[in-house]
């Protein structure tokens, strides 16, 4: 009665049929037979008390993916190149609407470095091929995101028994870590310039910061739902949207603030360009925080932060005061990706009792806090 | 009837009674701390006569001494001297308390390897110093651009010594498993530092390039990056050098001999030992022999841990069997994952030196040759680069919860059902802290008539013996 794990790659519904188009329950989870959900509990977490063992909640509005049928047979896999590609590009093609504009961004991204590369190195201007770094460092972190975005709605398999949502939670971890060496660098520009001080008009540049900026803005207004600080995260690709705007969001602040900086220096502002600077990266730094910390602490297994810690305490004493109930121990509770928790514990029981009981009990009480999969050890005294 | 070790406690021992201050089971209790282990060493002292009672053969009580005997295959790959006063609970070990889910006070791996990192640290920041002053001296940015390379290395270390330093904190309800993670996450942030390094230093090839107005003088690159290059490669061997160097087995001398006096648990470190990539599974007694022996040789020569050992003799058998339960992986270099990540940053900056000296060469040689500068510094990178993939890949799996390499899960899944009671096993998760830590949870059906606490017992024991996975939860269901 194994579970049966399909390591298959598609990206279509699950009975690859059409007519099912308008169903947007395109990815549960086939776990075991759902326990008994009672009532919703008063407690004031704002896990989503109904959904019981999906990974998505009922009608979620990016889940308005419509799979093309795979032309290849599935279980092939060849490693060329071209299949590659061609995968990928097929992935991209039947992806969710924030993939196809995240890859619209990306090419946008690329494109526009290239030809800032080729011309800075044509016309020897160093700033352009800075720059033109730059930007290739962050496409490459948001093509991670993108993968990232394609590669998690595969079905768990023998390695990965937990699927590959976490791999959102890690592309939103890269890209929060490359903003605070993001920041970290303007903060040490901002120091060259301060010492330097040598206001070297680049006027060339400016024309490339709009550039920049416009791209940007138009990612900005993509992922708009997203551009606030501190987001609550219902579902895996929440933070890696939420990343991925940030990403954007900073560098348009970037080159605003360039673009501010020179403009400053015509009216002849002393040290504008260490003020910007240093302003962009605060500010920048100070976005990217509460993400870095969010995505921080569910890599790091911290207890799920939308549950409050008292409420485990609650769970826990009500386990204990059941009457065969001896003991409850080695409570672990850790969050797989936002909205997916995980636990395991141990409950030392008088013996003779009859263990089904117990099991829909603990299990019941824990799924309403949230706590999706959980695995209770019995031991009998 | 399995083996059973014996332990000879001496009276003289110390015994703490904090360990029984803490309320058991609740969740709002922090952990003892004081280790687990003088609980145990007190629940033996009332539970030994029942243990004699239990596991028949070879139990002879001393009149000054207290002498427990346990089988075998309870949990003794972990920590032998815990126990419960119930028989049959032997498996389901560690309870409350910690376990092995942070380094002990004075693991001796734990301070080794901050040893080295303080002593890498200081060594950074000495060059690095004499290379800004030289800078300034001489006026050039080539040297100064250098010293700021230094610092990176330094960041790293600092990175690591950080980790190394956390992952000694006690687990905590909120962070229950630990704070092994924050190895992985500062492994990762240190690759991170390694590839943008690497990109800064292809964009200063290309700035060198582009600004051909002669004032790149190829002789000063080569001296300087030479420079570099013989610190960086003192590092390396001062940060990689317990490679054949039989640390391992020193430091499961300390292991054993914390048993007997100097009250550390030994297993932060007996564990530690399997932070490194090479965590084969092990063979139970292939080694046991050779490790009794060679524990002797380490017991005499180790300078390291000259506690006095009243119990030599013991040490030898106790260790015998412990050492088999335990990896074989005492023959391949074990390095913790933080001194490997300084090494691989210290290692990707002398291969980048490398680069940065051949460019100097040939510039020097030829300036007109600036092209093959950049050539050079291209292709070093992508050797740094790939230098790191292995770690990357590593930290990806363990950062993915996928199961450890090193287990065999047909293997085990085969293993479980073949047992008699179970019928089906599913939801089976396996899955790592870090490199080394690995965990388990599982569903598994059994029959209707079937005894739970026998077939727990048992799956847990295999679990423990066969896998060496520490921390197992099992959930029995009938149908």
């Amino acid at each position: 009665m194994q579970e049966k794990k399909d390591a298959t790659f598609s990206y279509q519904f699950p009975d690859g049929d059409r007519r099912l188009a308008f169903s947007r329950q395109s990815s549960f989870r086939h776990w075991d037979p759902p326990l008994p959900s009672p009532s919703p509990s008063p407690s004031p977490s704002p896990s989503p008390l109904l959904r019981s063992h999906s990974f998505k909640p009922y009608l979620a509005r990016s889940d308005s993916t419509v799979g093309m049928p795979l032309l290849e047979k599935p279980g092939q896999k060849d490693a060329t190149w071209v299949a590659l590609i061609l995968a990928a590009v097929r992935g991209v093609a039947n992806g969710s609407r924030p993939m196809k504009r995240l890859a619209l961004m990306i090419s946008l991204n690329v494109a526009y470095s290239m030809i800032e590369l080729l011309l800075g190195l044509f016309t020897g201007r160093v700033g352009l091929v800075s720059d033109a770094f730059h930007l290739t460092f962050g496409c490459g972190i948001l093509t991670f995101s993108l993968f990232a975005m394609g590669i998690s709605r595969k079905k768990p398999d023998e390695t990965y028994t937990y699927g590959y949502k976490r791999l959102e939670v890690l592309a939103a971890f890269t890209n929060a870590l490359f903003l605070l060496f993001l920041s970290f660098s303007l903060a040490v520009e901002a120091l060259h310039a301060f010492m330097q001080d040598e206001s070297e008009h680049k006027h060339y540049l400016i024309v490339s910061a709009v550039t920049n900026l416009l791209v940007n803005l138009l990612g900005v207004w993509f992922f708009r739902s997203y551009a606030r600080v501190n987001i609550v995260y219902w579902k895996p690709e929440d933070m890696n949207y939420h990343s991925v705007c940030l990403h954007v969001l900073a560098d348009s602040i970037r080159s605003a603030g360039l673009i501010l900086a020179s403009w400053f220096l015509t009216l002849g502002v002393e040290n504008a360009e260490v003020l910007c600077l240093g302003i962009v990266s605060v500010a920048v730094f100070m976005l990217v925080l509460p993400l870095f910390k969010a995505t921080g602490s569910i890599l790091l297994q911290i207890a799920p932060s939308n549950i409050h810690p008292s409420a485990f305490n609650k769970c826990s004493r009500q386990i204990a005061s059941l009457e065969e109930v001896l003991e409850v121990s080695q409570e672990r509770f850790w969050e797989l990706v936002p909205g997916y928790s995980i636990g395991s514990l141990s409950v030392l029981v008088k013996k003779g009792v009859h263990e089904d009981r117990i099991l829909q009990h603990v299990n019941g009480l824990y799924n309403d806090l949230g706590i999706q999969d959980l695995t209770v050890q019995i031991d009998y005294k | 009837m399995p083996p059973s070790i014996s332990l000879v406690l001496s009276n003289s021992l110390p015994i703490s009674l904090r360990a029984f201050s803490r309320p058991r089971g609740s969740l709002n209790s922090f952990p003892i701390d004081s280790p687990p282990f003088f609980e145990a060493i007190f629940l033996f002292s009332i539970s030994s006569r029942k243990m004699e009672r239990h596991n028949s053969p070879a139990s002879a009580s001393h009149s000054q001494v207290i002498e427990v005997n346990i089988d075998i295959d309870r949990d003794a790959s972990k920590f032998p001297l815990i126990s419960n006063p119930s028989p049959t609970s032997n498996n389901k070990a560690c309870r409350g308390g910690t376990c092995d889910l942070s380094y002990s006070k004075d693991s001796p791996e734990r301070w080794d390897s901050m040893r080295k990192l303080v002593i890498a640290v200081v060594l950074c920041i000495v060059f690095m110093t004499v290379e800004v002053i030289g800078g300034i001296k001489a006026n050039s940015l080539a040297i100064l651009t250098d010293a700021a390379h230094l610092l990176s290395d330094v960041a790293a270390f600092m990175i690591s010594l950080f980790s190394l330093w956390a992952a000694g904190w006690e687990a905590n309800p909120r962070q229950s498993y630990g704070f092994f993670r924050i190895e992985i996450l500062g492994a990762l942030v240190s690759i991170q530092m390694i590839w943008l390094l690497a990109g800064i230093l292809v964009y200063e090839a290309i700035v060198r390039l582009i600004h051909d107005n002669g004032e790149v003088k190829g002789f000063l690159m080569f001296a300087v990056s030479a420079f570099g290059l013989v610190v960086n490669i003192i590092m390396a061997l001062l940060l990689g050098h317990d490679h054949g160097h039989g640390h391992g087995h020193g430091h499961d001398h300390g292991h054993g001999h914390g048993h007997g006096h100097d009250h550390d648990h030994g297993h932060g470190h007996g564990h530690g030992h399997e932070h490194t990539h090479d965590h084969g599974h092990n063979h139970e007694h292939e080694h046991m022999h050779s490790h009794g022996h060679e524990h002797q040789h380490e017991d005499q020569d180790h300078e390291a841990n000259t506690i006095p050992t009243k119990h030599q003799h013991d040490h030898s058998h106790s260790n015998d069997m412990k050492e088999s339960l335990i990896k074989k992986g005492n023959k391949k270099p074990k390095r913790n994952i933080n001194v490997h990540s300084a090494y691989l940053h210290v290692l990707g900056d002398s291969i980048q030196s490398v680069g940065v000296m051949v460019g100097g060469a040939v510039i020097w040689y030829k300036p007109e040759w600036k092209i093959i500068d950049l050539i050079c510094t291209l292709i070093f990178s992508v050797i740094v680069l790939l230098t790191t993939i292995k770690m990357l890949r590593n930290i990806l799996e363990v950062l993915m919860e996928s199961t450890p390499r090193e287990i065999d899960t047909t293997q085990l899944e085969k293993g479980l059902c073949a047992m008699n009671g179970v019928v089906a096993i599913h939801e089976l998760h396996i899955w790592a802290i870090t490199v080394g830590k690995v965990l388990l949870s599982c569903h598994v059906i059994i029959a209707p008539d079937a005894d739970a606490d026998r077939v727990l017992d048992e799956v847990l024991g295999y679990i423990r013996r066969d896998f060496n996975i520490s921390h197992a939860t099992i959930q029995i269901e009938r149908h």
